[in-house]
């Protein structure tokens, strides 16, 4: 009985000519947005390798000098393009694609991509998340509105439940069937992103990424099958379903993600850059208890000198310029642990508070779970400016220590060389595995998962509500 | 007739306002006017406080500064190299004394953000490479800027479009489901004449729900005193144009008969064509086709030129003074000498990565040529760039802000890089020549050229589809 | 008044309507019988120019129909099978705006009632939404819009179909007084026995063809339904 259903509704949708036509929209835009997005993130990927082994050449060819300059000297850090990053670069043009890792001061990522775009850039790009977040749904919305609003319409739908076909087997039956009829458009889509991604420079330890990616947009397109369906059994006519469904759609991809975007950016406020930088530069100076720098490095000094049985820096067997100079980098990475913790405390709030918008509106939901695999979230940007700042960390304390204990007698006219450059082994950096994902969108996840229950239970209590 | 007319209007105001669903879609078209406006003028105050901080902070600098170099001594030492000193060029040009430049939000502001969330609105200027001021942002979560504003541009550009075609993608649809349509159609009016008066009315209704609903809304806000009439008047031109043109296409729809739920499939998608795919494929097409030189490469570029540039530090500095013997410092080499190199290496870097910058500056131009073209392609993005224009938030204004910024910024190198290279002190008598930056906005005629053209490119495919639909009417079947 | 000459429509290559060649005098009630799909309601939108002719004209008062169709919509008054109103307004207020759109703006609120009591409907009723009419009541209504227009020809497609035999006697009623005042009237309708009591001539319609046409007086209720059952068994 469902495997006719199912074959009906195929046969049927495939032979509309309005499906034909807006299913081969949506597939070209589909494929042009994946050839687009993929040449995009191959040539940044190759862009930032050769950038990467530039500036690492720069590092290690330094002419010798005293270690301190070579801190100051430091090492740029460019944010690598994630290999899923051709489906959904997600907020990628919004975070600055490389930082200046020098002494003394953690740098924010600069050079926005979108910040040199036009303004266009601001309706959105085309992408394949945006296909499938956005246009998939709408096209579901079209095919699935009369799915039996239309049936009685036409009066078929007094055959249909004459011939006593159970209200269970019609609603399985109706979506499998619009599912079958999308599938002919997803299946070729999702081959080609499987080969984009083979083809790809680096997929290796994607492919469970790419998986989850595939089943979030599975589930919620089924989320909007299964909508679909309930509406259509629920509406008067036709015309009152697709009404109802469109104006969903319209508030679900439109306009709750800026109103909610709004209200966490309301609940939340971001500090602006200058309020941000004020507080920063106050605590460079002094500290919550009041000890300021000047004293946090005298009672340092005379900790040293303790710790050596010595009373003089002179007497010290090592260089205190090292030490001191290393100690001031702890007074200052504890100013940037508690600023930017701060700060990127409160980007996770806002985007935490966004994705409870999630339980309403799935849209948010998906597109923060696609984002999370994708590689191209908020969290995953966080993950790797904080590999980077650790490898600055790093590498000044290499270049301190060095100082210190070859620098006792030359002083600043200690030289390093390349031995002692190439002595830092060079950034690199791991994209997290899935479990990461898993860790930051639970809410997402929870709300996509909510979704289908309700979606497929509203349209299982549809299809017993369904009557001529 | 025109008081056949007149009653026709009449008559579709009564089943306009009969009608309850048209009732709740204007209620809450008008909530969501009211919350834009009023996120708009709360996010231009926030923008304005830190604004005149920005500046408060610049003037109490220098105020501080001239206050130092009052309490030093005439016989005190020169300054030490690299000491923070008020009379040295490089402590006061590079850290104390640096000065910001600001670009202030014009009275419209509050209805289209625009990129001012993303674009930064003071630049710091210091003696520094005018690279480094492509360095500069404001902070923010990226995911909010992914998402942008919810401001009146964002309402009038995605959902007014849809309210209208609520209203209007059934005009005479619904007359054929509901049978009213063979009745009017046995009289002698033509069936564009009912049709026109359905879409006056709804216009009309529509266009005034919008304008009362804003300027109540910066009534509620405090804002509406500072307005500009003028400027105000031609965003309700442009409010209008683009709502007329989406009447026009809900009409040339209703011009064929067809059900409203196909009609409404129909709207739907020329809506998500114009609005989303269109602007998408455009913004995507400028940046495949034209894309910019990347920021990546050119940061490597200046690491290689400064590179082999402090390698030769000394020989720079000597060839500054060998060019420029003005330059040279009287008296003996002292510390501040590695100061002067600094500066030699900075000029000879910003020298070879001139071409570089200059090709980068030139892409950026080419790109918003081509964004400016590519806007032809729906009327949303024309809308949305002449409100942007109107409200001062758009690009043309900020680019050219940004070429002022870079001239008060040469300006700036210009008074104390040389006086760095010279060992000259800055003393009472050079602290008022200073350069200060002052923006003199955009010439006024600039931006009601680019509306004017903006209202002329919505109207002419208004006309073109309300012509087509009336000669399209003359043919309506009626029955099928 | 009513002119089809050589009036023919097809819709794809099927032929809905055959020539036809009619003429309807003022004051004469000519009504066309058939089955569903005979071209009787094609041949009444053929005068309305709600579709266009295949070939021939449609006249009204020698106007061609389809070629100044605003001119002979003057002249014409239309009561379909439904005589669908706006829901929110009332009667009254129907009459009114049909009146306007008809070219007849000058009417009073008495004279406006005075059409819809000739037809039967109090003040009472008039000012009622006409959401809540009986199909009588609207139909009621279509007669005094006609009225009203001061139409000098009145088409109507079924208009009593649905109606109980009281409402279906009244209408045959007040077409008699139409036609007494010149009006030509062609009707379309299922209903040998309502034909043959108010119609002058009778027109037998059969896929898309006028087979047969005979002056209703010369002939006997027996002798139309045997000629009918007849045309529609060849």
């Amino acid at each position: 009985m469902i495997g006719a259903i199912v074959r009906k509704e195929i046969r049927e949708i495939a032979r509309d000519g309005r499906f034909r036509v807006a299913a081969i929209t949506v597939l070209v835009l589909l494929v042009a947005a994946l050839a687009v997005g993929w040449r995009a993130a191959a040539s940044a990927h190759a862009e930032r390798d050769a950038a990467a082994n530039l500036a690492r050449s720069h590092w290690v060819n330094q002419p010798a000098k005293n270690p301190h300059s070579a801190a100051h000297y430091g090492v740029y850090a460019f944010k690598p393009k994630t290999p899923l990053s051709f489906v959904d670069d997600g907020v990628d043009p919004y975070t600055g694609v490389l930082a200046y890792l020098e002494a003394h001061v953690q740098n924010d990522f600069t050079h926005r991509p979108a910040a040199d775009g036009t303004a266009l850039s601001r309706f959105g790009a085309l992408t394949a998340a945006g296909v499938l977040q956005v246009l998939v749904p709408l096209l579901i919305v079209v095919l699935a509105a009369g799915t039996i609003a239309g049936e009685r319409e036409q009066g078929t739908l007094r055959q249909l439940l004459s011939v006593g076909v159970r209200s269970r087997d019609l609603a399985i039956g109706k979506m499998l069937g619009l599912g079958g009829a999308l599938m002919l458009l997803l299946i070729p889509a999702t081959i080609i992103g499987v080969a984009a991604l083979l083809v790809g420079t680096d997929g290796s330890g994607s492919g469970s990424r790419f998986l989850l990616l595939a089943a979030v947009y599975l589930g919620y397109f089924i989320v909007w099958i299964a909508l679909s369906f309930a509406v259509s059994a629920w509406a008067p006519s036709t015309r009152a379903a697709l009404i109802c469904l469109l104006g969903l759609w319209m508030v679900n991809s439109l306009l709750a993600p800026r109103a909610a975007t709004d209200l966490v950016r309301r609940l939340h406020p971001t500090p602006t850059a200058l309020e941000f930088q004020r507080v920063m530069a106050a605590e460079q100076q002094a500290d919550s208890t009041g000890r300021t720098y000047a004293q946090y490095q005298e009672a340092f000094q005379r900790e040293v000198l303790s710790r050596y049985r010595v009373d003089s820096v002179a007497d010290l067997p090592v260089n205190f310029a090292g030490l001191s100079l290393d100690a001031s980098e702890r007074w200052s990475d504890a100013v940037f642990d508690r600023n930017y913790g701060r700060l990127w405390a409160t980007y996770v709030r806002q985007d935490q508070a966004r994705s409870l918008f999630g339980f309403a509106f799935p849209f948010v939901a998906v597109r923060a779970l696609s984002q999370g695999l994708a590689g191209t979230d908020f969290y995953h940007h966080r993950e790797f400016a904080t590999a980077a700042e650790q490898y600055r960390r790093h590498l000044v304390r290499v270049m301190n220590d060095d100082l210190a204990e070859h620098g006792k007698t030359a002083g600043f006219q200690y030289m390093g060389d390349h031995a002692l450059w190439s002595s830092v082994e060079p950034f690199e950096y791991q994209t997290p595995e899935v479990g990461f994902v898993m860790a930051h969108h639970g809410r997402d996840l929870a709300a996509l998962g909510g979704w289908l229950v309700l979606g497929l239970g509203l349209a299982l209590v549809g299809a017993r509500r369904v009557r001529v | 007739m025109s008081s056949v007319f007149g009653r026709m209007l009449r008559h579709e105001w009564r089943m306009l306002t009969a009608d309850r669903t048209v009732w709740l879609v204007s209620i809450i078209f008008g909530l969501l006017i009211l919350y834009a406006v009023g996120n708009g003028v709360s996010w231009v105050r926030s923008q304005e406080v830190v604004l005149d901080s920005v500046e408060a902070d610049g003037s109490r600098r220098l105020a501080q500064l001239t206050r130092a170099l009052d309490s030093i001594p005439a016989d005190a030492p020169p300054p030490a190299a690299f000491g923070r000193d008020p009379r040295s060029p490089g402590s006061v040009g590079n850290f104390d004394g640096a000065q910001f430049a600001t670009l202030r939000p014009q009275a419209l502001a509050p209805l289209a953000v625009g990129q001012t969330d993303l674009l930064p609105q003071y630049l710091r200027v210091t003696m520094r490479s005018k690279l480094t001021l492509a360095a500069a942002q404001e902070l923010e979560n990226p995911s909010n800027l992914l998402e942008g504003r919810f401001d009146l541009a964002f309402v009038v550009v995605y959902l007014f479009p849809l309210f209208i075609l609520a209203l209007g993608f059934n005009l005479l649809a619904a007359e054929r489901e509901g049978g009213t349509l063979g009745m009017v159609a046995a009289q002698p009016v033509s069936l564009a004449a009912h049709l026109g008066a359905k879409v006056v009315v709804r216009g009309g209704f529509m266009l005034g729900l919008a304008m009362v609903a804003t300027l109540v809304g910066l009534l509620l806000n405090g804002a509406l005193p500072g307005m500009p009439p003028g400027k105000l008047a031609l965003w309700f031109l442009v409010l209008a144009a683009y709502g007329a043109f989406w009447f026009a296409v809900a009409v040339v729809v209703n011009a064929v008969p067809r059900s409203s739920a196909a009609n409404a499939t129909i709207l739907a998608g020329v809506w998500l064509l114009l609005v989303v795919v269109v602007p998408a494929v455009a913004g995507t097409l400028v940046n495949t086709l034209h894309p910019m030189p990347s920021r990546v490469e050119l940061i490597g570029a200046m690491r290689t030129a400064s590179n082999d540039a402090s390698a030769r530090g000394a020989q720079l500095l000597a060839k500054v003074y060998g060019d420029h013997l003005d330059l040279a410092p009287s008296g003996a080499m002292t510390s501040a000498d590695f100061m002067s190199r600094t500066y030699a290496v900075q000029e000879e870097v910003d020298r070879q990565l001139a071409p570089l910058a200059d090709r980068f500056d030139a892409q950026l131009d080419r790109q918003h040529v081509l964004a400016a073209r590519y806007q032809l392609a729906s009327p949303a993005l024309v809308a949305s760039f002449a409100f942007a224009d109107l409200a001062g938030t758009g690009p043309t204004r900020y680019r050219h802000w940004r070429e002022k910024v870079a001239s008060y910024h040469e300006a700036w190198q210009q008074f104390f890089i040389p006086r760095a290279f010279r060992h000259e002190w800055l003393d009472a008598s050079a602290y008022p020549a200073i350069p200060r930056f002052s923006y003199g906005d955009e010439s006024r005629s600039e931006v009601l050229r680019r509306v004017g053209i903006a209202l002329v490119v919505l109207l002419l495919p208004t006309v073109l589809l309300a012509g087509y639909s009336v000669r399209r009417l003359k043919r309506y079947q009626v029955a099928v | 008044m009513l002119e089809a000459i050589n009036l023919t429509k097809s819709y794809n290559g099927t032929v809905a309507l055959h020539p036809l060649t009619l003429t309807v005098r003022p004051g004469e009630i000519f009504c066309l019988l058939g089955a569903n799909g005979a071209g009787k309601t094609t041949t009444i939108n053929l005068f309305l120019n709600f579709v266009e002719p295949s070939g021939g004209v449609a006249r009204i008062d020698g106007i061609v129909a389809s070629e100044r169709p605003l001119e002979t919509k003057r002249l014409l008054a239309y009561i379909p099978e439904q005589v669908t109103l706006y829901r929110h307004l009332s009667g009254l207020e129907n009459l009114e705006y049909f009146s306007v759109l008809g070219g007849q703006s000058r009417y009073s609120e008495a004279e406006l009632l005075g059409f819809l009591d000739h037809v039967g409907l109090d003040a009472a009723a008039a000012r009622r939404r006409v959401g809540s009419y009986s199909k009588g009541m609207r139909q009621k209504v279509g007669i005094a819009i006609a009225i009203a227009k001061k139409a000098k020809a009145l088409l109507l497609d079924e208009p009593t179909s649905g109606l109980d035999p009281k409402a279906s006697n009244e209408f045959s009623t007040l077409l008699g007084l139409l036609s007494d005042q010149g009006v030509a009237v062609l009707m379309a309708t299922h209903d040998l026995f309502r034909a043959k009591e108010s119609g002058h001539r009778l027109g037998i319609m059969k896929q898309g063809r006028l087979v047969s046409t005979v002056a209703a007086n010369e002939i006997g209720h027996a002798d139309l339904e045997q000629l009918y059952l007849q045309h529609m068994r060849d």
